[in-house]
Order: structure tokens, then C-alpha cells, then sequence
């Protein structure tokens, strides 16, 4: 089985984002792996534990992504791969989709991973739109993914809880929303005995021209309602829980 | 007839034993050459001191005087015993052969002092049974008291027949007559019995001889499969014992990994204290893990370390790579994860097996499996991407010092005199943040010219190293030393234990040397050269030292002779100064899983500190211990009773700080203005 993960990294919402007429202040961020990304690398181990896999980590070179590949490969994968080009920090997801599917079109891999999402990808289009240009089959929310005679067997998440099972032949794209476990710690001192130990495989991809939009400026969020604070006098604290419950029309005359 | 049995009956006894226990020896001296290096044999001088103090004087054996005592009468009978085994052979092989009458009587003087000890052991074992004996092999113990009781029985037996064998069967007159007391007074008995005759003396004296000698060399030979190999070890386990400063884990910078996995993993002191354990359980009655009702002992670690090493070398399997990893396998995660690093174990065991060291690699190896509390593995991401336990930007790290109307110099744009090194708990936590502001205030009254590093100083990694997380510590630790090292100062002061530990203990070996005190230790020197007035604060409390202070780096007398300089009436605990009782904080607990604990070690000190009786003030001197007797003391809806208080909240008080607490306040404006 040969599972090819996608990851990338996303900015640090530790600190604020700060913008300057308009735009991001790309410069100022500081970039960390998606969490998504991290639970599709995860399934992936798990799998590769479980039943034995070649996992393939691939990244498109945005700026500093070695950092993020040599950890994948330090917790356990067994190829790192930077897709490097002309590529920025402002790539859209469809344009990195289209990258994406570039490299995965040579090497196609009996199953792709990534994260059903990213802070800047909230709807998830990377994975649908790759699935599209590798005309493969693709389920996203997806979660508990096992190998069993040659076949992908998986569970989909739909709201309410409600859930589904499938079974699927490879090759499919599969969007995890979490995986079995939490992800695996990797000790520091691992990541930089690979960094002197590991080589990234480096793919070089052109540039592809997708259609897509430009973003003329970006506003910072406004504040609609302030927390009303009602001290800690529990009388004082009742009454409130007791008239706000009665303005939304909760309690019962 | 009888000189030549006994000879032939003594050379195989020594010929067999000698063998066996060399062999042993040798079996476990090739163990120790394979495991990891250290230099343990340097600094003689100080190791003989030691030697004196502890074996000698048995210092830390006292602490529990009867077990000290009747220690010291088996331990001081073993040293005379060889006044017996060398006139008892002696007197065999060479007829005639004396130790003189001033040694021979030390013999039965000692056979009661023995006999009394072994009486005082079996009152503690079986009367008292103390709680620390629980896992230990206790059959062992009688086994061997049984054998000290036969070798003292057989001494008393030949002497006693020996004054009608020496003339009659080895045609010498008896040169110690009657100064063997207790034989002298039990051949009485046999001339009473008639059994004076030279077959019924050279019976009773053969039989007494072999219960002696025999004895003595069967345990020459048993001891070292026993816990009582300690006989032999305990003395040069002594000698090697840890001379560097207690505080520092990691002797020197590690290249490869401190993963503990199999046993050429440990150092070579590391297996000389798995041999030298009594299995006393010292360590497991000051245990806080222990005593919460985690499943860690410290010594139960130890047994089982040395259980499977002598596994291993029995089946021959110590290099086989599929016996189990000692990190997961033999000892459990739960226990491993269980250990605040307190040090207490250490401190308490009397032949210095080192606990901690071992516990902190075999936590390397788990953690370089991914085996760790997730919560403690968020920490350990925070510190690596942001610096700081909280998750906070690390530029926010400085933010406390906005909420004061002070311009707190930065130490890297321009010199001060001390560098305060903050920590993650008291920039961050709000309950500590309080007591940070009120330091500063204090520093501005009083004059002192100091700085912070703002936002490029990151957390000390003195928990990520005591996570086994070596690689994350030396990261953080490079990054302060850089920015130190930028920085202008001249001496460093923090108000973290636990950051001072690392800056004083674990950063010499990447070249970094300053030197760091304790805001105690800092304001005590300001209050004594007068820079700083104070009044007294009028209370009756109890002083907590934090692990990191007093027990890793000795500092115990700089916050007692500063709460004597604050007028506080300090009240003692009974576990305190290095004996003192973790707070269930350290070596990463804080942000561990409480699940499984039945009783928190914190709840445990209030309680301790309750019990004294109208003692209303807990004073503690760590961020960590704000945090944890705070929340305690909450818990147990004891505020009434008690309330814990930072030496910072006495300071203000004593200096009068308008921010300070008004209650301590208050009691401050009473009273006159100390000399």
C-alpha cells in the first residue's frame, strides 16, 4: 500500500494576525503544521503500524516547509517529498491543488490523506478539487481508516452523529477529520538527527495557471457585543441567569 | 584428629564460598563495564569524608533512630566478627594462636550488642511493621537474621568448650581464659553436665566452630544473590556516590540519546545501586507519588530493575533484543510518569542509590516511543514552538510588567546590576502574576537596578530535561544562554526554583557560569546591607521549602533567616529543610492526570501543616506552590484555618507597599520599624 499524505503549514493563531493597509503581514507569522494535516499524517502511521505501508509526506515549498517534513519523517514516514517551484505564501487552493495533483499523477499512490480542512481552506477544497483533477473517488469527515483484502474500509461523519461505513478500492482521497489516536510526540532531538541523517526528495512542478480570485483587502473582525460581567454576587448572578432566560423566552410562566 | 577435620572442613568452606562469591562479582563487574561511562572516583578526599560520615557515622541511618540503632549494633558487629573469624581459624590452624585479651572480650561485648539488635529488628518487623517494608522480600531479612543469630550462638558455643579442648585436644593452654565472659559463663554449665572430657568438648567445640565458621561463609557466598550484598557495596556505592551539585541531572552534554531501554543503557553506578539496595523503603515512605496512591515506589523500582538484570543474567538474554524494554516493560509508564522528580527518595536512602537519574532516562525512552500524557506532550510543543508552558506568544511574555507604573529596564539594551530571570509561572499564571508585580515594586522601592530579558527569555527547560525531553531542554536552554549572554548584568536572581536549578545546575555544562540566586537569598542580602527597611510582620507560620530550593540545591537557611529578619514566628513541619514534602508539582506532574490519586500530596503538607495548630500563615517561596496549596487549601474549604502565602506577600507587607496585601499590611503598621 502506498499512502502519499499531504500536509502543509498554516499560520500560528497563537499570535495575532496583524494586517497593514489592507494585508496580511505574511512576513510576521509564524507558520505551523495544519492540525488536520497532522491527524492525516497520523492515520497514515497507524495504518503503516497496523498493516504496513509506504508513506509518502509531500509538501508544496511555500517557504520553510523542511522543518515539517523532516518531523513527519521522524515520526515515521518513509519519504519526504518538497514540490518546489515558484510558489508564495498567497497560493490559492485551487492552484495548490492543481501542484498537488501534478505530483500525484506520477506517482500514483494507492491511497491520498490529508486533513479535511485547514484555517485557510475552512471548506475543505483542496482535497475535493484534487480528487477532481486525479478523477479519483474522494470522501471528506472522514475518520478510522483500515486496509482489508486490498480494500479501504472507513467511516464518514455526517452531522447529528450520524455516520456511515464504506468500502472503497484504492486509489482514493480521503479528507480525515481526526485520527484513531492523538498524533505521536516526536522528541526534538529526533527531528535533528534526521535533519543531518534524512534527505527531502525535491520535485520540481511549474507553475499551473488556474482561474481564481484576488483579494483586494482584508478587514479586521468587529466586535458585535461585549461580555457583560455579573460579578460574583451568587444572588446578583441568579438574578441575571433568571432574567435573561426569561427575555429568550425560556422559562415556562 | 579434630584440628585436621576442621581444617580441611574450613579450606573447602573458603575454597567453595570464595569461589562462588567471586564469581558472582565478576558476573556483575562485566555488567557494570558495559554499561554507559562516568566519572565517579575523582575528588578523594571529599569521597573518604563521606565514607566517614555515612558508614562510620551513619548519618542518614539515624534519622530513624531505632532502625539506626539496632543498625548500628549488626553493622559494628560485622567489623568485630573478624576479630572472631581471625582467632577462631587462627586457633585451629595454629595452636596456641591469640588475638590477646583486650580483643577477645570485644567479641562477646558484641555478641550482646548483635543479639540486642537482632532482638530491636524483629520489634520493628514484626511489632511496628512499618509501612516502607511493604514489597520488600521480608523472608530474605528473617533468613538473614537468622543467620547473624547462629553465627553469635557458635561463637558463644567453641568459646565455651574451647577452654577443656585447648589443653585436652590441641595441648595448649587456653591464652584468653575467661576473657571470652559468655563462653566462660557457659562452660560452667558444661562442668556442671560433665561434658568436659575430650570427646565431649571436641564435639561441642567442632559443632560450635562450623554454626560460626560454617555460617560465616555461607553467607560469604549467599550474599551477593541477596539484598543483603549491601554488606559489601553499601561502602563503595558510598564512595561513588554524586559529588556534583544534587541539582544537576545530566552531568554532561549527551550526543546520542538519554534513553534508558536495556541495561548497557545505565550507567555503571546506576547497576552498582540496583546490587546495593536493602530494600529498607526509606525512599517509598517519603515518596509523594507513593503516598498519593500512584502506583510508583521508588524502591519497587529498583527491585524490579535488579530482578530482571538478575533475569537476564541468569538466561543469558541482557543483549537479546527481544526481552522487554526496562522503559514500559519492566516498569510500567504509570509508575515512570508518576515521579515529581522531588528528589526525596535520594535524599532518604542511606547508601545514595541515585532514583532520579534512572526514572528520567527510562522517561526518555517513552517519550522517544510517544508515550506521555497529552496534556504534558501540549506543553512540550508549547515550549518548543512559543517557549512557555501557557501556549502564549512569546512576546506576551512581558506583559505583566504593563499592568505596573514601572519601566522595568530591558537587560539586553542596557546594563543592570541584576538580571531577573521570571519564568513561565510567574509571567503567566494570574494567580502568580500578582505576586511578580509586587517583586517589582519592591525592587523600585528599595533601589535596586535591575532588568528583565523580555520576550528572548523562554522557559529554563529544567521539566522538559526531567520530561526526558534532552533535546527540547538544550534548545531552550542555548536560547537563554544567547540571549544571557547579550545581555548586560552581574548577578542573576530568579524567583523560580525551578528555573534556578537549571541556570545554576544544568547550563555549566554548555559552557554558561553566573551566578544565580534565589529572591530570597536576593532580598535577605538587601535587607542586611540596609537597602532595604522593613517592619515586622507579626505571624505565626509555617515555612514550605519547594524541592528545587531546598532539597536539589540546600538553599534552607537564606528564607528562614529572611522570615526571621520579617519578625514572622516560624513554626516547623515536621518534614522540612532537604526532608521536606513535594507540593506534587514537579518534573512536569503539574500538567499530568490526577486520575488514580486518592489522597493529592498537596492536600497532604495542609493537612501537615494544619495539624500544628493555630498556625494560620503557609509561607512558600516557588510559583509552582502558589499555584498547587492555593488550589489545595480551596479544595479542602480549609481558608478559614489556613492561607498560603508567598515570601513576596510578606515583603510588601514588611516594606509597606501600598499594592500589598491588606491583611499583612495591617499587621505590618503595628509594629515598630526593625533594626
Amino acid at each position: 500500500m502506498k499512502i502519499t499524505v499531504l500536509m502543509k503549514d498554516v499560520p500560528d493563531l497563537v499570535e495575532d494576525l496583524e494586517l497593514e493597509a489592507g494585508q496580511l503581514l505574511v512576513d510576521d507569522i509564524s507558520f505551523v503544521v495544519s492540525e488536520w494535516d497532522d491527524q492525516a499524517l497520523e492515520e497514515a502511521l497507524l495504518i503503516k503500524d497496523e498493516a504496513g505501508a509506504d508513506v509518502t509526506i509531500v509538501a508544496v515549498d511555500t517557504g520553510d516547509v523542511d522543518t515539517m517534513l523532516y518531523t513527519a519523517l521522524a515520526k515515521g514516514a518513509d519519504r519526504a517529498v518538497k514540490i518546489v517551484g515558484d510558489f508564495t505564501r498567497r497560493l490559492t487552493n485551487r492552484t495548490r491543488a492543481a501542484i498537488l495533483a501534478e505530483y500525484c499523477k506520477s506517482e500514483s499512490p494507492d491511497l491520498i490523506l490529508t486533513g479535511v480542512q485547514a484555517i485557510d481552506d475552512i471548506d475543505g477544497q483542496i482535497a475535493g478539487l484534487l480528487a477532481g483533477y486525479l478523477d479519483i473517488p474522494h470522501a471528506s469527515v472522514v475518520r478510522e481508516v483500515h486496509t482489508m483484502d486490498a480494500q479501504l474500509h472507513f467511516i464518514q461523519e455526517y452531522s447529528g452523529g450520524r455516520m456511515a461505513e464504506f468500502t472503497a478500492a484504492s486509489p482514493v482521497l480521503l479528507g480525515i477529520q481526526a485520527a484513531r489516536k492523538p498524533p505521536r510526540y516526536v522528541t526534538v532531538a529526533k527531528v535533528r538527527q534526521l535533519q543531518k541523517s534524512a534527505t527531502l526528495d525535491e520535485v520540481q512542478v511549474v507553475l499551473p495557471s488556474t482561474p481564481g480570485l484576488t483579494v483586494r483587502r482584508l478587514y479586521k473582525p468587529e466586535a458585535a457585543g461585549h461580555a457583560e460581567m455579573w460579578g460574583d454576587d451568587a444572588d446578583t448572578v441568579a438574578e441575571h441567569i433568571v432574567r435573561v432566560l426569561g427575555e429568550k423566552k425560556l422559562l415556562r410562566s | 584428629m579434630l584440628r585436621i577435620g576442621l581444617i580441611v572442613v574450613t579450606v573447602a568452606l573458603i575454597v567453595v564460598s570464595a569461589a562462588l562469591f567471586l564469581g558472582r562479582l565478576l558476573a556483575i563487574w562485566a555488567v557494570m563495564k558495559t554499561a554507559r561511562p562516568l566519572n565517579r572516583t575523582d575528588r578523594l578526599g571529599e569521597r573518604i569524608k563521606s565514607v566517614v560520615e555515612h558508614v562510620v557515622l551513619h548519618r542518614r541511618m539515624f534519622r530513624i533512630t531505632l532502625s539506626g540503632t539496632l543498625h548500628y549494633f549488626i553493622f559494628s558487629g560485622f567489623v568485630i566478627l573478624l576479630i572472631d573469624i581471625v582467632e577462631t581459624v587462627g586457633e585451629v590452624f595454629f595452636p596456641g594462636f591469640t588475638v590477646g585479651r583486650i580483643l577477645a572480650p570485644l567479641v562477646d561485648i558484641w555478641v550482646i550488642l548483635v543479639a540486642v539488635g537482632i532482638v530491636l529488628a524483629l520489634y520493628n518487623r514484626i511489632i511496628l511493621k512499618p509501612k516502607r517494608f511493604e514489597g520488600s522480600d521480608e523472608k530474605d531479612a528473617y533468613l538473614i537474621l537468622g543467620l547473624i543469630g547462629a553465627i553469635i550462638v557458635g561463637i558463644v558455643i567453641h568459646d565455651s568448650f574451647f577452654p577443656f579442648v585447648a589443653p585436652q585436644v590441641f595441648h595448649v593452654a587456653d591464652p584468653v581464659a575467661r576473657a571470652h565472659f559468655l563462653g566462660f559463663a557457659v562452660s560452667r554449665l558444661w562442668v556442671a553436665l560433665g561434658w568436659t572430657g575430650p570427646t565431649a568438648a571436641s564435639i561441642g567445640y567442632a559443632l560450635g566452630y562450623l554454626i560460626d565458621i560454617g555460617v560465616v561463609f555461607a553467607f560469604l557466598a549467599y550474599l551477593p544473590y541477596s539484598k543483603h550484598f549491601h554488606i559489601f557495596l553499601a561502602v563503595p556505592n558510598i564512595f561513588i556516590r554524586n559529588l556534583n551539585p544534587q541539582g544537576e541531572l545530566v552531568p554532561e552534554p549527551i550526543d546520542e540519546t538519554m534513553a534508558i531501554r536495556n541495561f548497557h543503557d545505565f550507567n555503571w553506578k546506576d547497576i552498582a545501586d540496583l546490587y546495593t539496595c536493602t530494600e529498607c523503603g526509606r525512599c517509598q515512605a517519603v515518596c509523594p507519588a507513593y503516598a498519593a496512591g500512584q502506583p510508583l515506589s521508588p524502591k519497587m523500582v529498583i527491585l524490579k530493575l535488579r530482578d530482571a538484570l538478575n533475569e537476564r543474567m541468569a538466561e543469558n538474554t541482557l543483549d537479546d533484543p527481544n526481552t522487554a524494554s526496562l522503559a514500559g516493560g519492566v516498569i510500567s509508564p504509570e509508575e515512570l510518569w508518576a515521579c515529581t522528580t522531588c528528589g526525596a527518595c535520594q535524599e532518604a536512602c542511606p547508601v545514595f542509590i541515585e532514583h532520579v537519574p534512572k526514572i528520567a532516562g527510562l522517561r526518555a525512552a517513552l517519550l522517544e516511543d510517544g508515550v506521555i500524557d497529552p496534556n504534558a506532550q501540549k506543553v512540550l510543543v508549547s515550549w518548543d514552538r512559543q517557549g512557555n508552558s501557557f501556549g502564549q506568544p512569546a512576546r506576551k511574555r512581558p506583559a505583566w510588567a504593563k499592568n505596573i507604573d514601572i519601566a522595568i529596564k530591558d537587560a539586553r539594551r542596557e546594563p543592570v546590576d541584576w538580571l531577573w530571570f521570571v519564568g513561565d509561572f510567574a509571567s503567566w499564571d494570574p494567580r502568580v502574576q500578582r505576586l511578580t508585580e509586587q517583586i517589582a515594586h519592591l525592587l523600585e522601592r528599595s533601589g535596586i537596578d535591575f532588568g528583565i530579558l523580555y520576550e528572548s527569555e523562554v522557559n529554563a527547560g529544567n521539566e522538559a530535561l526531567r520530561l526526558g525531553e534532552y533535546g527540547l531542554f538544550e534548545a531552550l536552554a542555548q536560547k537563554n544562554i544567547k540571549a544571557l549572554e547579550a545581555a548586560q548584568y552581574r548577578r542573576i536572581f530568579t524567583t523560580d526554583p525551578h528555573s534556578l536549578n537549571a541556570l545554576k545546575n544544568e547550563y555549566g555544562k554548555f559552557g554558561f557560569h553566573a551566578e544565580v540566586r534565589h529572591y530570597t537569598e536576593a532580598f535577605l542580602e538587601w535587607i542586611d546591607e540596609g537597602r532595604i527597611a522593613v517592619k515586622s510582620v507579626p505571624i505565626r507560620a509555617t515555612y514550605h521549602d519547594p524541592c528545587y530550593l531546598g532539597r536539589w540545591n540546600g538553599i534552607v537557611k537564606a528564607p528562614r533567616t529572611l522570615l526571621q529578619r520579617l519578625g514572622v514566628q516560624l513554626v516547623e513541619m515536621p518534614r522540612h529543610g532537604a526532608q521536606s514534602f513535594c507540593c506534587g508539582a514537579g518534573g512536569g506532574r503539574i500538567w499530568m492526570d490526577e486520575t488514580g490519586m486518592t489522597d493529592r500530596p498537596a492536600n497532604q503538607r495542609i493537612r501537615e501543616a494544619l495539624a500544628l495548630g493555630d498556625v494560620p500563615f503557609f509561607v512558600v517561596a516557588c510559583p509552582k506552590d502558589v499555584s498547587m496549596f492555593s488550589a489545595s487549601v480551596t479544595a479542602m474549604g480549609v481558608e478559614n484555618q489556613i492561607r498560603v502565602v508567598d515570601m513576596a506577600d510578606l515583603l510588601a507587607g514588611a516594606v509597606g507597599l501600598k499594592t500589598a496585601d491588606e491583611a499583612i499590611l495591617a499587621l505590618a503598621s503595628m509594629a515598630t520599624v526593625s533594626p
